[in-house]
Protein backbone atom coordinates (compact mmCIF):
# COMPACT_ATOMS: atom_id res chain seq x y z
CA UNK A 1 0.00 0.00 0.00
CA UNK A 2 1.54 3.58 -1.10
CA UNK A 3 2.24 5.81 1.86
CA UNK A 4 -0.64 8.15 2.47
CA UNK A 5 0.32 11.60 2.00
CA UNK A 6 -1.75 13.18 4.71
CA UNK A 7 -0.12 11.68 7.09
CA UNK A 8 0.38 13.16 10.22
CA UNK A 9 -1.74 16.11 8.77
CA UNK A 10 -5.27 15.61 9.20
CA UNK A 11 -7.23 18.35 8.14
CA UNK A 12 -8.61 19.23 11.28
CA UNK A 13 -4.88 20.35 12.64
CA UNK A 14 -4.69 22.55 9.97
CA UNK A 15 -4.71 26.29 10.48
CA UNK A 16 -6.85 28.53 7.91
CA UNK A 17 -4.91 31.37 7.32
CA UNK A 18 -6.16 32.70 4.02
CA UNK A 19 -9.29 31.55 1.59
CA UNK A 20 -10.47 33.83 -1.22
CA UNK A 21 -12.15 33.38 -4.50
CA UNK A 22 -11.73 35.36 -7.08
CA UNK A 23 -12.60 36.07 -10.35
CA UNK A 24 -10.16 34.20 -13.29
CA UNK A 25 -8.53 37.31 -15.00
CA UNK A 26 -4.68 37.57 -15.02
CA UNK A 27 -5.18 40.93 -13.14
CA UNK A 28 -6.76 39.61 -9.97
CA UNK A 29 -3.54 37.31 -9.58
CA UNK A 30 -1.44 40.07 -7.86
CA UNK A 31 -3.30 40.47 -5.26
CA UNK A 32 -4.02 37.41 -3.96
CA UNK A 33 -0.31 36.81 -3.72
CA UNK A 34 0.77 40.02 -2.18
CA UNK A 35 -1.90 38.75 0.38
CA UNK A 36 -0.14 35.24 1.04
CA UNK A 37 3.27 37.25 1.17
CA UNK A 38 2.01 39.48 3.71
CA UNK A 39 0.70 36.42 5.42
CA UNK A 40 4.29 34.62 5.36
CA UNK A 41 6.34 37.93 6.90
CA UNK A 42 4.05 37.85 9.36
CA UNK A 43 4.49 34.49 9.90
CA UNK A 44 8.13 35.48 9.71
CA UNK A 45 8.93 32.35 7.11
CA UNK A 46 12.27 33.27 5.93
CA UNK A 47 12.59 35.32 3.14
CA UNK A 48 14.24 32.71 0.64
CA UNK A 49 11.35 30.43 1.47
CA UNK A 50 8.85 33.11 0.71
CA UNK A 51 9.96 33.98 -2.39
CA UNK A 52 9.54 30.13 -3.64
CA UNK A 53 6.34 30.02 -1.77
CA UNK A 54 4.85 33.19 -3.71
CA UNK A 55 6.72 32.10 -7.03
CA UNK A 56 4.54 28.84 -6.95
CA UNK A 57 1.23 29.84 -5.82
CA UNK A 58 1.98 32.87 -8.76
CA UNK A 59 2.51 29.68 -11.02
CA UNK A 60 -0.13 27.72 -9.91
CA UNK A 61 -2.56 30.80 -10.02
CA UNK A 62 -1.88 31.79 -13.50
CA UNK A 63 -2.55 28.10 -14.40
CA UNK A 64 -5.97 28.31 -13.01
CA UNK A 65 -6.49 31.07 -14.39
CA UNK A 66 -5.60 30.58 -17.72
CA UNK A 67 -5.47 27.09 -18.84
CA UNK A 68 -8.31 26.15 -15.89
CA UNK A 69 -10.54 29.09 -16.82
CA UNK A 70 -9.43 30.08 -20.37
CA UNK A 71 -9.65 33.54 -18.31
CA UNK A 72 -13.36 33.62 -18.04
CA UNK A 73 -14.05 36.53 -15.12
CA UNK A 74 -17.22 34.50 -14.95
CA UNK A 75 -15.30 31.14 -13.26
CA UNK A 76 -13.87 31.74 -10.05
CA UNK A 77 -10.60 30.29 -8.76
CA UNK A 78 -10.43 29.38 -5.67
CA UNK A 79 -7.09 29.75 -3.32
CA UNK A 80 -6.21 28.50 0.24
CA UNK A 81 -3.33 29.05 2.79
CA UNK A 82 -3.04 26.95 5.48
CA UNK A 83 -0.69 25.84 7.76
CA UNK A 84 -0.13 23.07 10.58
CA UNK A 85 0.94 22.60 13.98
CA UNK A 86 4.40 22.15 12.78
CA UNK A 87 4.93 25.88 10.93
CA UNK A 88 4.43 23.54 7.73
CA UNK A 89 2.65 25.35 4.95
CA UNK A 90 0.28 24.18 2.28
CA UNK A 91 -1.60 25.60 -0.09
CA UNK A 92 -4.72 24.93 -2.05
CA UNK A 93 -5.51 26.27 -5.43
CA UNK A 94 -8.74 25.11 -7.11
CA UNK A 95 -10.31 25.69 -10.88
CA UNK A 96 -13.87 24.80 -12.26
CA UNK A 97 -11.94 23.70 -15.45
CA UNK A 98 -12.04 19.99 -17.18
CA UNK A 99 -8.41 19.02 -15.31
CA UNK A 100 -5.23 17.98 -16.86
CA UNK A 101 -3.33 15.24 -16.27
CA UNK A 102 0.55 16.18 -15.19
CA UNK A 103 2.01 13.12 -16.65
CA UNK A 104 1.48 14.06 -19.77
CA UNK A 105 3.29 17.34 -19.69
CA UNK A 106 7.02 17.70 -21.14
CA UNK A 107 10.14 18.00 -19.52
CA UNK A 108 10.80 21.54 -20.21
CA UNK A 109 14.86 20.69 -19.32
CA UNK A 110 15.19 18.47 -22.35
CA UNK A 111 17.08 20.06 -25.38
CA UNK A 112 14.15 20.40 -27.49
CA UNK A 113 11.96 22.33 -25.08
CA UNK A 114 14.70 24.49 -23.60
CA UNK A 115 13.59 27.35 -26.10
CA UNK A 116 9.82 27.03 -25.60
CA UNK A 117 7.70 29.86 -24.41
CA UNK A 118 5.95 27.69 -22.54
CA UNK A 119 5.60 24.59 -20.49
CA UNK A 120 7.65 25.83 -17.19
CA UNK A 121 4.90 26.22 -15.00
CA UNK A 122 4.36 23.04 -12.97
CA UNK A 123 7.89 22.07 -12.98
CA UNK A 124 8.98 25.19 -11.25
CA UNK A 125 6.14 24.31 -8.74
CA UNK A 126 7.30 20.83 -8.31
CA UNK A 127 11.18 22.51 -7.65
CA UNK A 128 10.23 24.75 -5.28
CA UNK A 129 7.27 23.75 -3.27
CA UNK A 130 8.55 19.76 -1.69
CA UNK A 131 5.48 18.48 -1.79
CA UNK A 132 2.45 18.81 -4.79
CA UNK A 133 -0.26 16.99 -5.31
CA UNK A 134 -3.09 17.32 -8.05
CA UNK A 135 -6.56 16.07 -6.82
CA UNK A 136 -10.27 16.17 -8.58
CA UNK A 137 -8.95 15.16 -12.27
CA UNK A 138 -6.14 17.78 -12.07
CA UNK A 139 -8.24 21.07 -11.12
CA UNK A 140 -6.56 21.27 -7.67
CA UNK A 141 -3.27 21.42 -6.75
CA UNK A 142 -2.20 21.11 -3.24
CA UNK A 143 1.71 22.42 -2.57
CA UNK A 144 3.02 22.23 0.95
CA UNK A 145 6.75 24.01 1.80
CA UNK A 146 8.30 22.42 4.49
CA UNK B 1 3.00 37.20 -16.23
CA UNK B 2 1.53 40.65 -16.23
CA UNK B 3 1.71 44.99 -17.80
CA UNK B 4 5.26 43.89 -17.37
CA UNK B 5 5.71 40.86 -19.36
CA UNK B 6 3.55 42.44 -21.77
CA UNK B 7 5.37 45.55 -22.10
CA UNK B 8 8.38 43.89 -22.17
CA UNK B 9 7.19 41.83 -24.91
CA UNK B 10 6.08 44.35 -27.25
CA UNK B 11 9.39 46.40 -27.11
CA UNK B 12 11.07 43.46 -27.62
CA UNK B 13 8.70 42.76 -30.50
CA UNK B 14 9.41 46.37 -32.00
CA UNK B 15 13.00 46.49 -31.63
CA UNK B 16 13.59 43.23 -33.54
CA UNK B 17 11.29 44.25 -35.97
CA UNK B 18 13.50 47.43 -36.68
CA UNK B 19 16.46 44.78 -37.36
CA UNK B 20 17.88 45.21 -33.61
CA UNK B 21 19.48 42.04 -32.39
CA UNK B 22 21.47 42.97 -29.14
CA UNK B 23 19.92 43.74 -26.29
CA UNK B 24 20.96 44.20 -22.54
CA UNK B 25 18.66 43.60 -20.32
CA UNK B 26 18.49 45.15 -16.57
CA UNK B 27 17.14 43.18 -14.00
CA UNK B 28 18.21 44.97 -10.59
CA UNK B 29 14.73 45.72 -10.08
CA UNK B 30 13.00 42.28 -10.96
CA UNK B 31 12.62 39.94 -7.54
CA UNK B 32 11.29 37.37 -9.62
CA UNK B 33 10.56 35.85 -12.96
CA UNK B 34 8.21 33.32 -13.31
CA UNK B 35 7.55 31.05 -16.64
CA UNK B 36 6.20 33.70 -18.38
CA UNK B 37 8.54 35.65 -18.41
CA UNK B 38 11.54 32.61 -18.94
CA UNK B 39 9.32 31.57 -21.83
CA UNK B 40 9.51 35.03 -23.25
CA UNK B 41 13.65 35.53 -22.74
CA UNK B 42 13.76 32.49 -24.44
CA UNK B 43 11.98 32.98 -27.26
CA UNK B 44 13.54 36.32 -27.70
CA UNK B 45 16.60 34.97 -26.95
CA UNK B 46 16.12 32.58 -29.68
CA UNK B 47 15.05 35.19 -32.07
CA UNK B 48 18.19 37.42 -31.65
CA UNK B 49 20.50 34.42 -32.18
CA UNK B 50 19.15 33.47 -35.73
CA UNK B 51 20.03 37.33 -36.49
CA UNK B 52 23.48 36.91 -34.77
CA UNK B 53 22.37 39.24 -31.60
CA UNK B 54 22.04 38.02 -28.32
CA UNK B 55 19.97 39.06 -24.87
CA UNK B 56 22.63 39.85 -21.88
CA UNK B 57 21.59 40.25 -18.62
CA UNK B 58 22.40 42.66 -16.46
CA UNK B 59 22.12 42.01 -12.08
CA UNK B 60 19.75 39.52 -12.06
CA UNK B 61 18.46 38.71 -8.26
CA UNK B 62 19.91 36.22 -6.19
CA UNK B 63 16.65 34.54 -6.75
CA UNK B 64 16.36 35.02 -10.62
CA UNK B 65 19.25 33.28 -11.22
CA UNK B 66 17.92 30.42 -8.79
CA UNK B 67 14.81 30.29 -11.26
CA UNK B 68 16.54 29.95 -14.12
CA UNK B 69 18.51 27.27 -12.92
CA UNK B 70 15.99 25.42 -12.04
CA UNK B 71 14.42 25.41 -15.37
CA UNK B 72 17.70 24.74 -16.65
CA UNK B 73 18.26 27.89 -18.82
CA UNK B 74 20.59 29.98 -17.33
CA UNK B 75 23.56 28.77 -19.25
CA UNK B 76 21.41 30.53 -21.98
CA UNK B 77 22.66 33.64 -21.17
CA UNK B 78 25.54 35.66 -20.12
CA UNK B 79 25.22 37.76 -17.14
CA UNK B 80 26.90 41.03 -16.32
CA UNK B 81 27.11 43.30 -12.76
CA UNK B 82 26.49 46.41 -14.72
CA UNK B 83 25.50 47.97 -18.16
CA UNK B 84 28.30 49.07 -19.91
CA UNK B 85 30.46 45.56 -19.34
CA UNK B 86 26.93 43.80 -21.18
CA UNK B 87 26.96 46.35 -23.41
CA UNK B 88 30.84 46.25 -24.41
CA UNK B 89 30.35 42.17 -24.62
CA UNK B 90 29.01 43.02 -28.05
CA UNK B 91 32.04 44.65 -29.30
Amino acid sequence: MPPDPNAGRAENELSELLSVGFPAQPEAIGGVTDAITGILIDLKVPEQKQLEIALAVQEALVNAVVHGCKSDPSKQVRCRLQSDPLGRIVITVTDPGPGFSPDLLSDPKRQENLYADHGRGVYLIRQLMDEVSFERRGNEIRMWKY
Amino acid sequence: MGPAVDSLRQILDESLGSGDSRFVLNLAEVPMIDSTGIGLLVRFLASTKQRSGDIKLVQPSKFAVQTLRLVGVLNLFEIFDNDDAAVESFA
